[in-house]
């Protein structure tokens, strides 16, 4: 065994779709976390089943990594595209494993020779089972324990059939032998470094996505509907799969029209609601939004985003719908968008983008993008469940009323009228699209119209006084010459790049806005000072989040680090660029 | 005791004469019939004149968007399925802009109980033809006369499965009371459609023509079977129009086939032991 320290170690898998990296991977993301170290993984695949090229790779370290990291340190090639794609992120040690039946890598790195094929053969095993030998022996070349991948597969097939387990079991095993035989001398003590004794309820390993389904349950949402578009669909299929246990509804309605109008109608009725989609499925919304607006009617918007315009690049990521989710409905009417960087994030802010959508009456949208809703992460046990027994807040809701007769939509110092669950005897209401009186009969009155617009804008006033947060400071902020600004998923590969920057001796902070629509003004600007360099980060082509901060509190950010390839930052990415701009500015050498 | 006076909200807008009127107050007639006072069900006004009805009959309501009053509907009805919902809508607002909401509420066999104006013009936005128009009428859209063929609802609805179909005339006003109360009454998809003049913009379809081609269903017509039942809801092809129920058959609805729906959505306690949903991502 080599005695090297390689942490954090990035492990890599690539195959034609349809081999299963995806399963192999999310193995591997388990095991290492099962041995005591957290992971981040993230998955590139093509808007194809068959026939396209998919790869994972799967950082591992012992404390939360927070990005991936663009040295690969062991890559499974399943076939020579793999290879071919990825040899510019090897270095010298790098691990490629290989069937020398199928291909034989051109590399400098640390080549392993791994006769897939033939132990497929000897095994009479199915040909999609190649992937469990490639585990079984990546669990070797990492120094992992075998019985892990034996329980992850029994885990995983031993319900449907023994006999498929145990088939499995068999080829990861002489995978695992293969390499303690061939390879003992390359073996990398990576899987073995992890915390001891590991606790037995160990961290769950899930997507972005996945924590939002967990936190719409936790927060007591009733009813959930949706359209498949991805990278949002995974979220209907973990609700719908959960409705035993939750009791929720989960409608997969006919189009995104008909979901949100079904939502919007189950939250007229006292359930909380929410939808969850991709832009073009949200540009379908969008007139919907601007009823639940006038009135009045919680809803929890998922917006998870991938590269635009029209069908754009389906499966890939990209900040390109800030500016269209803040700006989403016609007509003028509060919304609230809350945008979680992280996995802890998003389980905090859904929980509290249902409050606050009870609470405001109105749009409360969380914006995600394939970076955040399709990465893994170790997620800390403990948190999550405390997190999931929080205490909900529905605000105004209420369910009688002594107002006789009631005014649904009556004026009040906060703008926000007590909302009446339909049911209760002697009283009625409607939730009108048209302008109305406070009873909620329509009118095209001047003076009535006046008093509420007056009364649905006094909500954001509320919001920005009483819920409002300003962005997470990250760093040291009187320090630090370079800041970050940012918003969303890029917090992750910012921290990370933050970390490469101090050990180059640059000091740096971190502006992370998670509550970016609306922006208070006031609060926001003595963030900003003349005498430091701001840099604004996102993965979208025009700066958008820039071009909100102008509008909402007048702040101009002029250096940009901007990326629009479909594919999320790496922190080195960040890092050079960085490197770059305090080169070429005086002031900051 | 619920009466009309109950139900009557301000007094309507709709032009004299207009086939609204005796639609209101067939829903207000039904209402009492069935002992429902506002507070005890929900109405889903769509837009157009017909949806002008929401400051008229008064109901726990949605005013709702263009053509999506059933797609809320479908959603009020699972959150809270004990409040019986009704569908005020005109055909341009379910044949047409909502069309697919219709048709994937007729799969699902929601219980809820659409009314659909059929005038064949679009009343609110000045008369251009709807979907339900006959080819060649001259409108303000169609100035040399449509070109497409209607949209035939009847056989639409019984072909997708919804449970309940009828026809109804606005100009008869206690067959049109009769049919809603049955539709509120069936428990699934039930969609009326109610040939309704618009004494202002339709000069084809008037109360003369519909008397003139329309015919009573007797009870030699049975609605239970699906093939009379065809046939009949395509008379309107000929142009004769069949009144009545045409095509009655009980099967289970949407929400009674959801096992948790035990008890109205609403009221069901909230769920706090979730942390078992995490075992399957450790």
């Amino acid at each position: 065994m080599t005695n090297q320290a390689t942490l954090p170690f990035l492990w890599k898998i690539g195959a034609p779709a349809g081999q299963g990296v995806m399963v192999t991977s999310l193995a591997m993301s388990k095991i290492a976390t099962r041995s005591g170290l957290d992971i981040f993984d993230y998955s590139e695949y093509p808007s194809l089943i068959q026939g396209g090229h998919n790869t994972v790779e799967v950082l591992i370290n012992l404390d939360q990594p927070t990005a991936s990291k663009q040295l690969i340190d062991c890559l499974v090639c399943l076939d020579e595209k793999t290879f071919l794609h990825h040899q510019h992120r090897f270095h010298k040690d790098t691990l490629v494993v290989f069937d020398p039946k199928q291909f034989e890598p051109k590399t400098k790195s640390t080549k392993i020779a791994l006769p897939l094929q033939e132990i497929l053969v000897d095994l009479k095993a199915d040909r999609i089972m190649l992937n469990m030998i490639a585990l079984g022996a990546s669990v070797a070349l990492l120094d992992g324990e075998i019985k892990l991948v034996h329980q992850m597969i029994t885990d995983q097939f031993g319900k449907k059939s023994a006999a498929v387990a145990n088939k499995n079991i068999e080829c990861a095993q002489a995978g695992f032998d293969y390499v303690w035989q061939q390879y003992q001398e390359l073996v990398k003590p990576v899987l073995s470094r992890g915390k001891k004794p590991v606790p037995t309820l160990s961290s769950p390993v899930m997507t972005g996505n996945e924590v939002f389904s967990f936190s719409a349950a936790a927060a007591d949402c009733r009813f959930f509907a949706a359209y498949p578009m991805t990278p949002a669909s995974s979220i209907l299929g973990s609700l719908a799969g959960w409705q035993s246990q939750t009791g929720m509804v989960v409608r997969h309605a006919e189009d995104e029209i008909g979901v949100i109008n079904e939502a919007l109608g189950a939250s007229f009725s006292g359930a909380r609601a929410a939808v969850a989609t991709s832009g073009g499925g949200f540009a379908l919304m969008v007139e919907s939004i601007s009823y639940a607006g006038i009135a009045e009617l919680p809803i929890v918007v998922f917006l998870s985003q991938r590269p635009g315009p029209a069908t754009g690049m389906p499966t890939w990521t990209e900040q390109g719908d800030l500016l269209f989710a803040c700006h989403a409905g016609h007509g003028e009417f509060p919304k609230i968008v809350l945008a979680p960087g992280d996995h802890k994030e998003m389980l905090d802010l859904t929980l509290k983008a249902f409050d606050l959508a009870d609470q405001y009456q109105t749009p409360v949208i969380v914006m995600s993008d394939k970076f955040l809703s399709e990465s893994h992460r170790s997620v800390d046990y403990l948190t999550i469940k405390k997190a999931s027994q929080m205490k909900i807040d529905r605000g105004k809701t209420i369910t009688s009323t002594n107002q006789k007769p009631y005014l649904r939509y009556t004026n009040t110092s906060d703008g926000i009228s007590p909302r009446l669950i339909p049911g209760q005897p002697g009283i009625f209401y409607q939730a009108n699209s048209y302008e109305h009186f406070a009873d909620s009969h329509t009118t095209e009155d001047a003076a009535a119209r006046i008093v509420q617009v007056d009364k649905r804008t006094k909500k954001q006033t509320t919001y920005l006084k009483k819920d409002f947060h300003l962005p997470q400071v990250i760093g040291d902020l009187e320090q630090a010459k370079i800041v970050f600004v940012s918003w969303g998923g890029n917090k992750g590969p910012i921290e990370a790049a933050r970390n490469l920057l101090a050990a180059k001796k640059i000091n740096s902070a971190f502006l992370h806005f998670t509550h970016v629509f609306p922006l208070d003004e006031q609060k926001i600007r003595p963030l900003f000072k003349a005498d430091k360099q701001y840099l604004l980060v996102e993965n979208n082509a025009t700066g958008q989040f820039g071009q909100l901060l102008r509008q909402q509190t007048g702040v101009t950010i002029e250096e940009k680090i901007l990326k629009y390839d479909g594919r999320p930052f790496y922190p080195e990415e960040i890092a050079a660029a960085v490197t770059t701009i305090v080169k070429n500015t005086k002031h900051l050498k | 005791m619920v009466t009309a006076q109950d139900l009557t909200g301000y007094q309507p807008t709709w032009c004299s004469g207009c086939g609204n009127w005796s639609i209101g107050r067939a829903i207000i007639n039904s209402l009492v019939e069935q002992k429902l006072d506002p507070s005890s069900l929900v109405v889903l006004f769509d837009i157009g004149c017909s949806g002008n009805m929401n400051d008229f009959v008064n109901a726990y309501a949605m005013h709702t968007l263009h053509g999506r009053s059933i797609a809320n509907a479908v959603g009020v009805k699972l959150a809270n399925h004990q409040l019986p919902v009704l569908v005020v809508a005109g055909d341009g607002a379910i044949y047409g802009e909502g069309g697919n909401h219709f048709l994937h509420a007729c799969r699902g066999n929601h219980d809820i109980t659409v009314l659909v104006h059929d005038n064949s013009v679009y009343g609110l936005t000045t008369g251009q033809v709807s979907p339900r128009a006959q080819k060649g009428h001259k409108s303000k859209s169609t100035p040399t006369g449509i070109i497409e063929t209607p949209v035939y609802p009847l056989p639409l609805a019984i072909t997708q499965g919804a449970t309940f179909v009828a026809q109804a005339f606005a100009g008869n006003l206690p067959e049109l009371s009769k049919l809603i109360t049955a539709g509120m009454k069936h428990t699934g998809f039930s969609m009326i459609n109610i040939l309704q003049p618009c004494v202002t913009f339709n000069k084809i379809n008037t109360f003369q023509y519909y008397l003139k081609h329309q015919y009573q269903l007797d009870s030699s017509h049975d609605p239970a079977d699906y093939q009379q039942a065809l046939e009949v809801a395509n008379k309107p092809k000929e142009e004769k129009f069949p009144i009545g129920i045409i095509y009655q058959v009980d099967k289970p609805s949407y929400h009674e086939q959801i096992p948790a729906l035990n008890q109205p959505l609403i009221n069901q306690p909230h769920r706090e032991n979730l942390v078992n949903l995490l075992t399957q991502f450790q």
